[in-house]
């Protein structure tokens, strides 16, 4: 196995410890778990930062050089990246941990299929011709920051309805920790607000790469079709949080349905016949 | 009747509702094969249900009359919102505060308010030149004993969502002029050959290019593992026997002539017009040859030509075989010789008595036989313009923008009044935000802490 590879699939099992010490933390309600959990994801995030760049250097030792976003192996490595990169920085900004069981365990899952699923080939390839762009790392990277944040968006409105079925006595460590259902919504508005930005790139940078490479900006392929229905759920989300001043369970529910649109417009579409045979 | 239809178009109720069956919509065309996909579809879908998808033009969902239905709705619920909620937020754009009021100051928490040494002329000389530097449209209306302030930044945050919308419109204005003056279109061009007519693929029909295209070569390259590297057309584009441009033609970096792109976007190979035919003669020397289509050889010694008249890739699903035609001073003959001649009398024995044409030794005593076919390829290029792309362009630039503006700014107004107190100033400070209440907050103790250490 190929140097890369090898830290990839450990870090797979770093973040399975880091999903699991935020798990244990709001189990048992001690703190004391909280401090390792983050430095076992900080410390997972730096081996596969390490892992992406040894192995971009080497496909460039191959002579085939190129980002290592360009296939699925590669955009599920890529996609657990940018989740524990986007939840770090949240941890660090609003100073809780509560948020890490819930959403620790996206970024593992997603690894954890790239590292082990038979079906996912983790060998470097050359870029087809249809992926000689230099927008193959721009769109890539701004449709998984995207990805990312509804991912974490999904993870705070799961929290937000499980905290509804608990009772507010303070008798589970679990539902005390669990932080308020108003700051829930609205740190789950803001996760939507970013993944929605970050999807609008990445829909016009894929826009502007498809005028270069399939003649036209749009063309209704079934992947380009999905990023527009994931768009259209979540600016019916927005519309009727801004204007309406939906708020809550709503909210909680729209966030978990666009985020079943995202996996579907990641993963679902190539099971239709498209353009984007390649991920 | 207008009214209420004017309060219907500019709800946000249906904005929600188109939102999400357009959502749908959408879902039901990656769901359905559409256009050429479509006819896959027709063998396993029964006849009913094709008939009921036609008419609803499901196998055309995007283009159809009630998709398009569907967007001009959503397009003229953007306007109806636009015109209804603008001049409101124009007018209070444009409104000029009033400094009159004590409202803003009652009920101020302790910590906005504060004394400094001084007499409020002083601090006001002191606060004015501050507030002017770090606020637009500041006010002051001065009274014996102090003074008002108002101050405010951000006053265009509210102007994001104007922008982001009225940019949706301009991208669909930008669909609109491309569907209407554009046009897709394409065609395969084998090699060496040249054409100015290219297949439309909406509008169907042809369409004539005011100059001609020529395939010189196209070629393909590999990687180690097999995975194509690259497909790379040489393109000739003429006019009146003059060359406009010439160049290679590759994924990814389209041709532009004329304001009409080329694309790379399919190859395929076709048969050239030269053959390998292997004869077998009376003395049973077998020698190879080739030939050409429709360029007759003769056989032995003048006494018989040889024509291949027709190549077929896969003739009657039987493979590639070729149409001979031997004239000599007897008469003249034609008959099929097939590649894989073996194998088709393997599994059709009787073959030859049933079909005399299919001997490939029906001209006594040669035995013919086809070695292969050359083949060639050719490049199938993509062909389109589109005048709407820029107009779509600049339309999402302004989204983004939108976006920015809209969640990334906050509109923060400021009132302070500054009072005599003795031989001390008090200030209070009233202050107010759109939406961002933490900014707001970091202002205000930013601005106290200048403000305390104000002294005559």
């Amino acid at each position: 196995m190929v140097l890369n590879t090898t830290i990839l699939s450990w870090v797979t099992f770093i973040y399975f410890g880091s999903a699991t010490l935020y798990l244990f933390r709001m189990v048992t309600g001690k703190e004391f778990w909280g401090p390792p959990a983050t430095y076992t994801a900080l410390f997972g995030l730096l081996a596969q930062s390490i892992a992406l760049v040894l192995r971009w250097i080497e496909s460039y030792k191959m002579g085939i050089g190129h980002a290592p976003l360009s296939n699925l192996y590669e955009s599920l490595i890529f996609f657990s990246w940018t989740i524990v990169l986007l939840y770090l920085i949240i941890e660090w900004r609003i100073k809780s941990r509560n948020l890490g069981a819930f959403v620790m365990p996206f970024a593992f899952i997603s690894i954890a299929y790239a590292s082990f699923s038979p079906n996912v080939n983790s060998r470097i390839q050359p870029l087809i011709p249809a992926l000689q762009s230099n927008w193959l790392i721009s769109h890539v990277i701004t449709c998984f920051f995207g990805y990312a944040a509804f991912a974490i968006a999904c993870g705070l409105a799961l929290m937000y309805l499980i905290k509804g079925l608990g009772r507010d006595d303070g008798s589970s460590a679990f539902f005390r920790l669990l932080p308020n259902r108003d700051i829930l919504d609205e740190l789950s508005y803001h996760s939507v607000v970013i993944g929605f930005i970050f999807l609008t790139l990445g829909i016009i940078t894929g826009s502007v790469w498809a005028y270069s490479a399939w003649g036209s900006y749009w063309s209704w392929d079934p992947k380009e079709t999905w990023s527009l229905i994931t768009w259209l759920i979540y600016a019916a989300m927005l519309h009727s949080r801004l204007i309406r001043g939906w708020r809550g369970k709503r909210m909680a529910i729209m966030s978990i349905i666009g985020f079943g649109s995202v996996l579907f417009t990641y993963f679902g579409v190539n099971l239709l016949p498209g353009l984007h045979s390649y991920l | 009747m207008i009214k209420r239809s004017i309060a219907f178009l500019s709800s946000l109720k249906l904005t929600i509702a188109l939102l999400i069956i357009i959502a749908a919509a959408s879902v039901l065309g990656t769901v359905i094969p559409q256009q050429y996909g479509a006819v896959g579809s027709f063998r396993t879908l029964s006849p009913e249900l094709i008939d009921l998808f036609e008419s609803l033009q499901l196998f055309d969902l995007y283009h159809s009359i009630w998709f398009i239905i569907l967007m001009s709705l959503l397009s003229a619920n953007l306007i109806a919102c636009f015109l209804k909620r603008f001049p409101t937020s124009w007018k209070l754009f444009r409104k000029i505060p009033s400094l009159d009021t004590d409202k803003h100051f009652k009920n101020l928490p302790p910590e906005r308010i504060i004394t400094v040494e001084g007499k409020p002329h002083g601090v006001i000389g002191k606060l004015e030149p501050l507030l002017l530097k770090r606020y637009k449209r500041v006010r002051k209306k001065a009274s014996e004993r102090g003074a008002v302030f108002y101050g405010e930044k951000g006053a265009y945050s509210r102007f994001g969502v104007y922008i982001t919308h009225a940019s949706v419109l301009v991208v669909i204005v930008g669909a609109i002029i491309g569907s209407l003056l554009g046009f897709e279109a394409y065609v395969n061009l084998p090699e060496g050959e040249s054409t100015n007519a290219v297949y439309m693929t909406r509008k169907k029909g042809i369409k004539q290019l005011d100059f001609t295209v020529r395939c010189d070569s196209f070629s393909i390259s590999y990687y180690d593992n097999g995975m194509p590297k690259e497909y790379r057309s040489q393109l000739s584009f003429l006019k009146d026997d003059t060359v406009l441009f010439q160049g290679p033609l590759l994924v990814n970096h389209p041709i532009t002539i004329d304001g009409i792109r080329f694309y790379q976007a399919s190859y395929g190979s076709i048969p050239g017009d030269e053959v390998y035919l292997t004869i077998r003669k009376g003395d049973g020397e077998t020698v190879l040859r080739t030939a050409r289509a429709k360029d007759p050889f003769f056989l032995n010694d003048n006494d018989a030509s040889v024509e291949v008249v027709r190549i077929e890739e896969n003739f009657m699903s039987m493979g590639p075989a070729v149409l001979l035609e031997i004239t000599s001073p007897e008469g003249s003959t034609s008959f099929w010789v097939f590649k894989y001649i073996e194998k088709i009398m393997d599994r059709f024995p009787e073959i030859l008595d049933k079909v005399p044409k299919f001997n490939p030794g029906l001209y006594r005593p040669c035995l013919f036989g086809l070695d292969r076919i050359e083949s060639r390829y050719y490049t199938g290029l993509q062909i389109s313009k589109d005048p709407g792309v820029y107009t779509v362009a600049v339309g999402s630039f302004f989204v983004i923008l939108g976006f920015f503006i809209t969640f990334f700014s906050a509109h923060k107004r400021l009132w302070i009044r500054v009072a005599e107190q003795g031989e001390k100033s008090m200030i209070s400070i009233s202050a107010h935000s759109s939406k961002d209440p933490v900014g707001l907050k970091r202002d205000i103790e930013h601005l106290m802490k200048h403000i305390s250490s104000l002294r005559e």
